[in-house]
């Protein structure tokens, strides 16, 4: 049964010697360092990982800065940028710089967490739907038509509706309940078009079980692709929960970009406080298309067939 | 005749689909925690009118009654009475879906006859300066934040220069002027709407330039862009009559795929300027507990988005004649 597992591989497999590893690493990155935009999203979300980090230190110098308790005593309105305050404070003196940062620190958390699940569920069922074939096929693929339909957004609306208010991992959960379709369908037709090939009837000649086929002989050459799409939906999953802070149904405990939009709104400062209203909505757009960017330059590691269309994109 | 057999089927498998989005949802209705009862009662109700609506909807039967009863009353289009208006939901429904269909399908109409037109162009300026400024200026378009990006333009141009009205769909003083002609009533409409519809173009326009970019290079590496060169057609030519209208196909089926993702944004929209269409309800029916309301827009909703699938798969299959169903 081993043996099989040395025969005719296309990519990936652990029986390889290290120094493939270590080269087509760097082949791939390579292209991806080489790729314009593909630079700009690693430096926009290296930058925003910063954020992250140092999201922690603000509270630690004074408790002021703390984005959702700490208020400055001497401020009680929403005060231009000043020493104190580097990009001002809302409207009952809290720090936004300090706000800006925890927002960081959810949406990599919110997005991360979500793509994650949707991609471990859509890769999943991708994987299944694809190499059980028939029945199985249709009812998870009829599924996945189903739920692809739904706006996410507006069935978080009726689930909070439903459920009150929704705490953060809930609505993680959720996103990535819904967001899963879209993975399936990619994972299923690579699925379909490795089912067939050379390798894997060696390994079911070897008397290899579906599970081992699955696991050591689909999953690494679907995982590229799985990879890709995550960077998408770690994109949708950070734009669908900073909409729901923004029309007040985010969790309350949290501060994220979405949030400091709607106290923007709500509060109707949208026109007296510029400091206020643009930091969240750049960050979100920004942190968004970082992603996106990153994406479209694995997109073209992934397929060299992109790759020499567009030689010095 | 293959035509219409696959409609058939497909309204069949949007029937199903239909079908369980409803149970879903009546599902979810009853594990939720808190009284069903309550949710399709308005509280404020007389005893006898409560009476009355309960046993219209048959909340005081069995469970399974309870579903046969929910699935006729939806096909008979009875979906309780709205808390907020008094009004049947359907009815609610009826007076805002206009409005949302004429926002919402001008602007993605527009967006995509736009990108159309410029991913083409830019398809063929591809390696210059200009076309990497523009796939970069789409990419920041379609990942702009909606609500955020509606709130700058209302900023700038509603309130900063004051071109166009903040809010709402129409100006009170012109529709109560008895005076005020159909051309009139319009105009004001228009001039409400321009703000909103601004806001749903970037959002689309974006997407759509970067699919008709993409798909464009690949056409014009087929044999008949060559065959059309040898023949010695002119460029301008080659590229509106022969690549543009096959380019564009993809385009058609993403305006569908990315429909669910498209009415977000429509009800972020409609939220955001106070459109009154069916999102700004739904929203505003979750935020005061008006359970009737927002299932009802919900549903509405759903069904609008499976329907808007086939049609445009349908629609697909007219424009490319080699698909056969």
């Amino acid at each position: 049964m081993a043996k099989a597992d040395t025969t005719v591989h296309t990519l990936g497999t652990s029986d390889l010697p290290e120094s493939y590893w270590q080269s087509a690493f760097m082949d791939n990155w390579g292209v991806l360092s080489r790729h314009t935009i593909g630079r700009i999203g690693l430096a926009l979300l290296a930058l925003f990982a910063l954020m992250a980090i140092g999201s922690f230190i603000p509270p630690l110098i004074d408790p002021i800065y703390n984005p959702m308790s700490g208020v400055d005593p001497g401020i009680s309105y929403a005060s231009a940028p000043s020493w104190k305050h580097w990009l001002g404070t809302d409207f009952i003196g809290r720090d936004i710089f300090s706000q800006l940062l925890a927002g960081a620190r959810i949406a990599f958390l919110v997005g991360i967490s979500a793509a994650f699940i949707s991609i471990f569920l859509g890769t999943a069922i991708g994987i299944v739907a694809g190499y059980a074939g028939r029945w199985t096929d249709t009812v998870l693929m009829r599924m996945a038509d189903i739920v692809m339909v739904m706006p996410t957004l507006l069935v978080l609306l009726i689930m909070s509706a439903l459920f009150g208010q929704l705490n953060i991992w809930t609505i993680v959960l959720l996103i990535a309940l819904f967001r899963w379709p879209g993975v399936s369908r990619v994972i299923r037709a690579q699925t379909l078009t490795l089912k067939h090939r050379p390798f894997i009837e060696a390994a079911k000649i070897a008397g290899a079980s579906h599970l081992r086929i699955i696991v050591r002989h689909l999953l690494p050459n679907v995982l590229p692709l799985a990879l890709l799409y995550m960077t998408f939906r770690v994109t949708s999953a950070i734009v669908i929960e900073a909409a729901l802070a923004f029309l007040g149904f985010g969790d309350p405990g949290t501060v994220s970009w979405g949030m400091m939009l709607q106290w923007v709104w709500k509060t109707g400062h949208m026109f007296q406080a510029p400091w206020w209203l643009l930091p969240p909505g750049i960050c979100i757009s920004l942190l968004t298309l970082a992603f996106y960017m990153l994406g479209r330059a694995l997109e073209e590691v992934l397929d060299p067939r992109l790759r020499r269309e567009d030689p010095e994109e | 005749m293959t035509l219409n057999r696959y409609i058939l089927r497909r309204l069949i498998e949007i029937g199903i689909s239909f079908f369980i989005i409803l149970t879903g949802l009546f599902l979810l209705f009853h594990l939720a925690p808190g009284d069903p009862v309550a949710r399709m009662v308005d509280p404020s109700m007389t005893a006898e009118d409560e009476l009355r609506l309960i046993a219209q909807l048959g909340l005081d039967q069995p469970l399974w009654h309870q579903y046969l009863k929910f699935v006729a009353n939806f096909f008979s289009g009875n979906f309780g009475i709205s808390f907020h208006y008094g009004k049947p939901v359907s009815q609610v429904i009826a007076d805002r879906l206009p409005n949302t269909v004429l926002l919402f399908t001008t602007a993605v109409i527009l967006s995509a006859l736009a990108g159309v037109w410029l991913g083409k162009i830019i398809a063929w300026l591809k390696g210059r300066p200009i076309d990497t400024a523009v796939t970069i200026g789409a990419l920041v378009c379609h990942t702009l934040f909606l609500p955020w990006i509606a709130l700058l333009i209302i900023w700038l141009l509603g309130y900063q220069w004051g071109w166009f009205p903040i809010t709402g769909m129409i100006s009170p003083e012109v529709w109560i002027d008895p005076g005020a002609t159909l051309l009139a009533k319009s105009i004001d409409v228009l001039h409400h709407m321009v703000l909103p519809m601004l806001t749903l173009f970037l959002i689309h326009f974006g997407s759509y330039l970067l699919i008709m970019r993409s798909s464009m290079l690949d056409t014009l590496a087929e044999d008949y862009i060559y065959t059309a060169r040898a023949k010695g057609l002119p460029e301008r030519m080659i590229r509106d009559r022969h690549a543009a209208p096959n380019a564009a196909l993809p385009v058609v089926t993403s305006v569908g795929l990315s429909l669910a993702f498209s009415i977000n944004g429509g009800a972020l929209t409609e939220k955001v300027f106070s459109w009154p269409g069916i999102g700004r309800e739904l929203v505003f029916a979750v935020s005061n507990n008006d359970y009737p309301l927002a299932l009802g827009c919900f549903l509405l909703i759903a069904a609008v988005v499976l329907l808007a699938n086939l049609v445009v798969d349908v629609l697909y299959a007219f424009l490319d004649p080699r698909i056969r169903y």
